[in-house]
């Protein structure tokens, strides 16, 4: 009887092991490990509300496979580069024409005649306000890199991120001068340009406005190359600007506050005149993580278009 | 000779027994003179979960940061050397971002820093280099050391890699980091 008990045990044992067994190899023990090396950008990505001064009003969608920049002209015609087109859309979103382009639109700017600037690698394409073709000028020199245009009157200002320099044409391509190049008895340090991220605009008083993203600086240029003004923030918070090349993309709105655009944190804010930060318009929980070549324009109203290609979206900003 | 149908049969069998064996010693041949196979990870689905510091059967890891200085931007607020929100751009260990100071920042000239990694020191945790993607050019990247690494059979990072970046490599391409001079030996 003893024996029987004995040998039951063991069977009883023997069928415990067999199971422990079983779920060893058979159940997969899946369970998340916690990374202890973890890099923590969540407190950088959080806003406060009462610093946010804008509202989202209106997102529209864009079918593309990619999109590169946006504009707005003196009627808030809205201009956006994709892949292979241009799109112009009326100020509430819809369609009006789509214009067909030889090569990647990067970047693009509409004159006040109405006049469309557009930069494909190292070409400059001046198309009429209908869309047709007006003239075309090659930007010299084997590393051009075209980022962004800008125009006022005659004078058409290229930024050049291969070149690390910014070229000043006329509107028949003819080249005037060279700004921002290093001149340490001129003050002027140079552009650093780590990524092809290199924005400029035009402002108020026909001032250009140039950023100098490795320096996180804004560098103001009359229309002889001279430094008239700058001002640079550099810090991971909000009051400036990290990493190696930010702001990735600017404009301006009409009292002169900037309104820059980041990557790494991905965030819509506006600095004063002065430089100094002002508010809010879009935090980085609006963007993917990962957004880069956020582009802005604004228009008469001072509403501010974001161009999320990401998302492949326009998304419009209204102030509170 | 008149062969019958078994005759027939065997001779089929031996020929292609005869085939298959040669066909495999080829295809050793082959290999040998190929040389070796290496564990290896690729940058380009690395997403920085901290496990090469961990799991490695070698202490610290085989796997090591690498900097490749072509893409670097030699920022001064680099985000793979300073912690998120860092107030001052000093070289002082509350402001950096490696657990184990393995970064060496020196000045080249305005506006420009040189970040060189200390070997000896790193545990390929992979901080530094997610810093450096989110808010950089990606210059710093993680790889395996072959100096260090003992090229177990089965690498035990690569059972507990949850992207699946690691696989083996010919010894001829023992690196593959991404960038503008891949698959360069260091």
């Amino acid at each position: 009887m003893k024996n029987k008990l004995i040998l039951w045990l063991l069977v009883v044992l023997l069928l415990v092991v067999v199971a422990i067994m079983a779920k060893d190899l058979f159940v997969s023990q899946n369970k998340p490990q916690e990374n202890v090396y973890e890099y923590d950008l969540k407190e950088l990505r959080k806003v406060d509300s009462s610093k946010i001064s804008h509202k989202e009003v209106k997102q529209i969608k864009i079918q593309a496979n990619e999109l590169h920049g946006i504009a707005v002209d003196g009627k808030d015609q809205i201009y956006v580069t994709t892949d292979e087109n241009i799109l112009v859309l009326d100020s509430d979103g819809k369609q009006i024409n789509s214009l067909k382009m030889k090569g990647n639109a990067r970047c693009l700017t509409v004159a006040e005649n109405g006049n469309i600037l557009v930069g494909l690698g190292n070409r400059v394409d001046i198309r009429k306000p209908d869309g047709s073709f007006r003239n075309s000028f090659i930007v010299a020199g084997e590393k051009a890199f075209i980022t962004s245009i800008a125009i006022d009157g005659d004078n058409v200002y290229v930024a050049d991120a291969g070149q690390k320099i910014v070229h000043h044409y006329n509107i028949e391509g003819e080249k005037i001068n060279e700004i921002g190049g290093k001149n340490p008895e001129a003050g002027i340090k140079g552009f650093v340009i780590p990524s092809p991220y290199f924005d400029l605009l035009m402002g108020r008083q026909g001032e250009l406005w140039v950023v100098n993203p490795g320096r996180h600086a804004f560098e103001a240029y009359n229309s002889s190359g001279v430094q008239i003004s700058s001002w640079e923030r550099t810090s991971m918070s909000l009051d400036g600007f990290s990493g190696c090349c930010n702001p990735s993309n600017a404009a301006m709105l009409s009292d002169g506050s900037f309104v820059t655009a980041e990557k790494g944190l991905e965030r819509v804010k506006i600095h004063l005149p002065s430089g100094d930060f002002k508010s809010v318009v879009a935090a980085p929980e609006l963007f993917e993580i990962g957004t880069v070549g956020i582009d802005l324009a604004v228009d008469s109203k001072d509403r501010i278009l974001v161009l999320d290609p990401v998302q492949k979206m326009i998304r419009i900003f209204e102030a509170k | 000779m008149k062969k019958d149908r078994r005759d027939f049969l065997n001779t089929c069998f031996r020929f292609v027994a005869g085939a298959g064996i040669v066909g495999v010693a080829g295809v050793l041949a082959v290999k040998s003179q190929k040389g070796d196979f290496l564990w290896q990870l690729d940058p380009a689905k690395c997403t920085q979960c901290g496990r090469c510091a961990t799991s490695c059967v070698v202490t610290p890891s085989a796997v090591k940061c690498i900097h490749v200085y072509d893409m670097c931007g030699y920022c001064d607020l680099c985000g793979g050397y300073f912690r998120p929100n860092v107030k001052n751009l000093s070289t002082g260990a509350e402001n950096q971002l490696c657990p184990t100071g393995a970064i060496k920042r020196s000045y080249v000239e305005d506006p420009f820093f040189k970040y060189e990694i200390i070997d000896e020191l790193c545990i390929g945790c992979g901080k530094c280099v997610k810093g450096c993607g989110a808010f950089g050019n990606g210059s710093l990247q993680l790889q395996v050391s072959h100096d260090l690494c003992v090229n177990c059979n089965q690498c035990a990072i690569a059972r507990d890699c949850p992207s699946d970046a690691f696989s083996r490599v010919p010894i001829e391409q023992a690196y593959k980091f991404a960038g503008f001079k891949t698959n360069k030996k260091i």
